[in-house]
């Protein structure tokens, strides 16, 4: 009989099977234990004095990753990706300084950050805009950003006749645990700002929807232009945030600043649980699990010993596994 | 001599989740006969074909095939054993030719010892085996995108029948077929009928099902029913009998619309005014508040089109449709009027399949529930939960995924959409599609008491008993143009409105 078919919404969630859960939530878990791991292998490998200078290393490093990783959440949702993120930085950190120095004080960090601001904006919407009007893929109109942003970085570079530019003033807070503090509650303000507009506004519900059908989206009343933008101009406000977060942590900037950041930040999302094809499943809460959960297993791998190259290479076999784990599943988290 | 079994099933029970789809289900099927399955949606056909063809495992249960424990892999397995299914989704393979649709996972034949693949020698075979089920219209060579829906259908079932077929089971395929497309799959189960094979035919069309099979297995909500041998679906109660099996009650004759009254408000909601698009030239309409325009024809007539264009889908090349006076140049536009659209390509434009059910639901309302930017989880969950309850959508909860719902329960879906929208106009394209009795009763239902509220519809179908059953007027298409129109009337039969038709 049919006593367990009910009609009403929401009436039988608690029913579900203890397996049905983890069938539906196998990524999140998997994310989730993955961190986990992280967390306890951290805390093994930096017990005694070294911890609390570890924790805010891990804090500084994961800062950037996690603020980039918010805003990627908006176009991964929808099936897209940036490549252009990483240069995109190292633009705006360049920007930052030139223009912090030349006007000084902080006045010139609030016109720095304000012109990047636009410029990332900008940027963003121009990504979003032209690959609809175009009919481009979203990754090749990213391309052309890359190489943009590649060539500036140099140009301004080479204009300054330096190999690194350094700014001026000092813009964060001596104390080296009081920085951890303060970009704990940056990281915190801005992953409750992310989660209420990518689980309360139409920003979000609208971005996921076009990343599971575009069509359907279309035709139910969401405007794929309009939202695109605006998904990518979320990114952008986040990769403004993000390079003034690492001008304050590094005062610096170079040719190489910002280099990797946006295969970095793809990482990130796979070890947090996000489907990059997209769709209703995405979450923002991908992007502060990936992001700690990456830059854990680099402090982890540093501290038991492993040589930089090393790093990288067992970064790139655990990305082959979640690949080769993943892709073979209709409902994976990689596009099939 | 007694019938010889080729599949026999056993205690079996699929779940999905916390629903039970089979409840301890026991079958036999046998060689020589055409056995249909009838239910309603959702009460455990498809299931049933799926498992034993290889798509998805039982949760328990036990299957024969000729005598011996049967567990496919999958279908391919399946289908290597004498096992084939076509269903009513479409399954062929884009952006690649029709001869490899045909012979996809057995280019192995074609390879001079195992190693160059001779396409020459595919392309022939496909063009012979497409020959030989009489679609010389089809070319091996062509890339399958130029076909229509109703073309790869048939080129699933040139695939998936050969010589070595034993089991054949088409899935509410016959839906997605003209006439001649059905004329073609009903020789082709006779066939293998005579052949001492066996076919399991699922279908909702009660007529057909009458006509094909030989013999009737009934379902409801994941067990068997009863069954009906030829002699008895010959009776003249056999429909009756086999509604109340399929349903539990008497449908009753309240089926349709009851009255005759053609009659509508005198305000114009939606105007097609001198519009031009494609192969459409030079098309007008009013639709009136409170009226049901029901547009026909055969496959390919332009009616399709004509539901586009209105829903602001088309790029028009003159004229310009309105929805109470405001120009409608986009779905977009057409949505801020007041118009819904439930597209007959249900999966693919209609909804998020990888979506819960609640998404789908407000997803067009998501702009007025939005407060200040807030979306409330509760106004979603109190919205979905009343469309859910309305539509009366067999589900666990407004967090089951669409795509684990029955073809029925997905119109109901798409259905909902809009009503939960409050959309004044709405423009439905084959909304019955693949539904069964129950859902299509329901929904005739649905579509009368929109009209007594005042709003307008317009109503796509391939089905002329529905047109006839349920609007005002019915606009006649070929090839593109309107060649009749016919008020609503107790005299209107079938046999009118086909000779404009072909």
């Amino acid at each position: 009989m049919a006593e367990n078919v009910k009609t009403a919404a929401g009436k039988t969630d608690e029913r579900v099977s203890f397996a049905g859960f983890i069938k539906n939530h196998i990524f999140d878990l998997t994310a989730y234990a993955g961190l986990a791991v992280m967390v306890i292998l951290f805390l093994i490998f930096n017990s005694g004095p070294r911890f609390m200078y570890n924790l805010s290393s891990v804090i500084q490093a994961a800062a950037v990753y996690s603020i980039l990783a918010l805003g990627a959440v908006f176009i991964y949702s929808m099936g897209f990706m940036d490549v252009s993120l990483g240069q995109q930085v190292g633009v705006y950190v360049i920007l930052m300084i030139l223009i912090g120095n030349a006007i000084g004080g902080v006045l010139g960090i609030v016109v720095g950050f304000i012109a990047v601001l636009a410029l990332a904006l900008l940027c963003g919407a121009i990504n979003g805009a032209v690959s609809i009007f175009l009919g481009l893929p979203s990754i090749v109109t990213s391309l052309f950003l890359m190489f943009f942003f590649t060539g500036a970085q140099y140009l301004m570079m080479e204009a300054t006749g330096e190999n690194t530019i350094r700014l001026a003033q000092t813009i964060r807070p001596a104390d080296r645990n009081t920085y951890s503090l303060m970009l704990v509650i940056i990281i915190a303000v801005l992953a409750i700002i992310g989660g209420y507009v990518f689980n309360y506004t139409k920003l979000g519900k609208y971005t996921r929807a076009i990343g599971a059908n575009k069509t359907t989206a279309q035709q139910s009343g969401i405007s794929l232009v309009k939202w695109q933008v605006f998904g990518y101009m979320a990114l952008g406000f986040c990769i403004a945030v993000g390079s003034f977060v690492m001008l304050t942590r590094t005062g610096t900037a170079g040719k190489g600043t910002g280099t990797g950041y946006a295969m970095d930040i793809m990482i990130c999302l796979i070890l947090g649980g996000m489907p990059l094809k997209g769709g209703m499943k995405s979450k923002i809460s991908s992007a502060l699990v990936g992001a700690f959960t990456y830059t854990l297993l680099s402090n982890v791998l540093t501290t038991m010993g492993v040589p930089l190259n090393w790093i990288n290479f067992v970064k790139a076999c655990i990305f082959l596994l979640i690949v080769l784990l993943t892709c073979r599943k209709s409902k994976g988290i990689l596009p099939r | 001599m007694g019938k010889e079994p080729i599949i026999e099933v056993r205690h079996m029970v699929k779940n999905f989740g916390p629903t039970r789809a089979l409840r301890d289900v026991d079958v036999t099927f046998y060689r020589g006969e055409i056995r249909g399955l009838v239910g309603e949606n959702g009460s455990g056909k498809s299931t049933i074909t799926s498992i034993i063809a290889g798509m998805q495992k039982a949760t328990s249960g036990e299957m024969f095939y000729k005598g011996e424990p049967w567990n496919p892999a999958s279908m391919v397995d399946s289908q290597l054993h004498g096992i084939s299914m076509v269903l009513q989704e479409a399954n062929t393979i884009p952006n690649c030719t029709v001869a490899e649709n045909i012979f996809a996972g057995r280019f192995n034949e074609f390879a001079k010892a195992n190693s160059f693949l001779s396409m020459r020698k595919v392309n022939k075979a496909a063009q012979e085996v497409l020959d030989s089920f009489g679609l010389q219209h089809i070319k091996a060579t062509d890339n399958i995108n130029q076909y229509g829906f109703e073309d790869r259908k048939l080129i699933e079932i040139v695939r998936c029948v050969s010589d070595e077929t034993e089991v054949f089971v088409v899935d509410e395929t016959t839906t997605a077929l003209s006439h001649e497309g059905r004329e073609l799959l009903y020789k082709l189960i006779h066939k293998l009928k005579d052949n001492n094979k066996c076919v399991i035919f699922i279908s909702h069309d009660m007529d057909e099902i009458l006509e094909q099979c030989t013999d009737l297995t009934v379902l409801r909500d994941g067990e068997i029913k009863g069954s009906l041998t030829r002699e008895e679906m010959d009776a003249p109660d056999a429909v009756k009998k086999i509604r109340f099996l399929m349903v539990g009650r008497e449908i009753g004759d309240a089926y349709y619309r009851e009255d005759y009254d053609s009659s509508h408000l005198p305000d114009v909601t939606l105007k097609l005014d001198h519009v031009s698009f494609g192969p459409i030239k030079d098309f007008s309409l009013e639709l009136h508040k409170g009226e049901i325009i029901g547009f026909g024809g055969l496959s390919g007539c332009g009616m399709h089109e004509i539901g586009r264009a209105a829903f602001g889908l088309e790029k028009l090349a003159e004229g310009k449709v309105t929805c109470e006076g405001k120009e409608i140049k986009s779905c977009l536009d057409a949505i801020e009027s007041g118009i819904g659209y439930i597209s007959k390509n249900r999966d693919t434009e209609a909804l998020i399949l990888e979506g819960a059910i609640g998404e789908n639901i407000v997803l067009p309302s998501l702009n007025a529930l939005s407060k200040r930017t807030f979306i409330s989880p509760k106004a979603e969950k109190k919205l979905s939960g009343r469309e859910i309850d309305n539509f009366r959508i067999k589900c666990n909860s407004g967090k089951q995924w669409v795509n684990t719902l029955s073809g029925g329960n997905k119109q109901k879906v798409s259905f909902s959409k809009w009503t939960a929208k409050a959309s004044e106009v709405l423009i439905m394209d084959c909304p019955t599609r693949g539904v069964d009795i129950g859902v299509k009763q329901f929904m005739y239902h649905v579509i009368d008491e929109m009209k007594k509220q005042g709003k307008s519809i317009i109503l796509i179908s391939e089905e002329l008993a529905e047109l006839i059953g349920m609007a005002d007027k019915i606009i006649i298409m070929k090839d593109f143009q309107v060649m009749h129109e016919f008020m609503r009337s107790p005299e209107l039969s079938e046999t009118d409105i086909i000779e404009y038709m072909i």
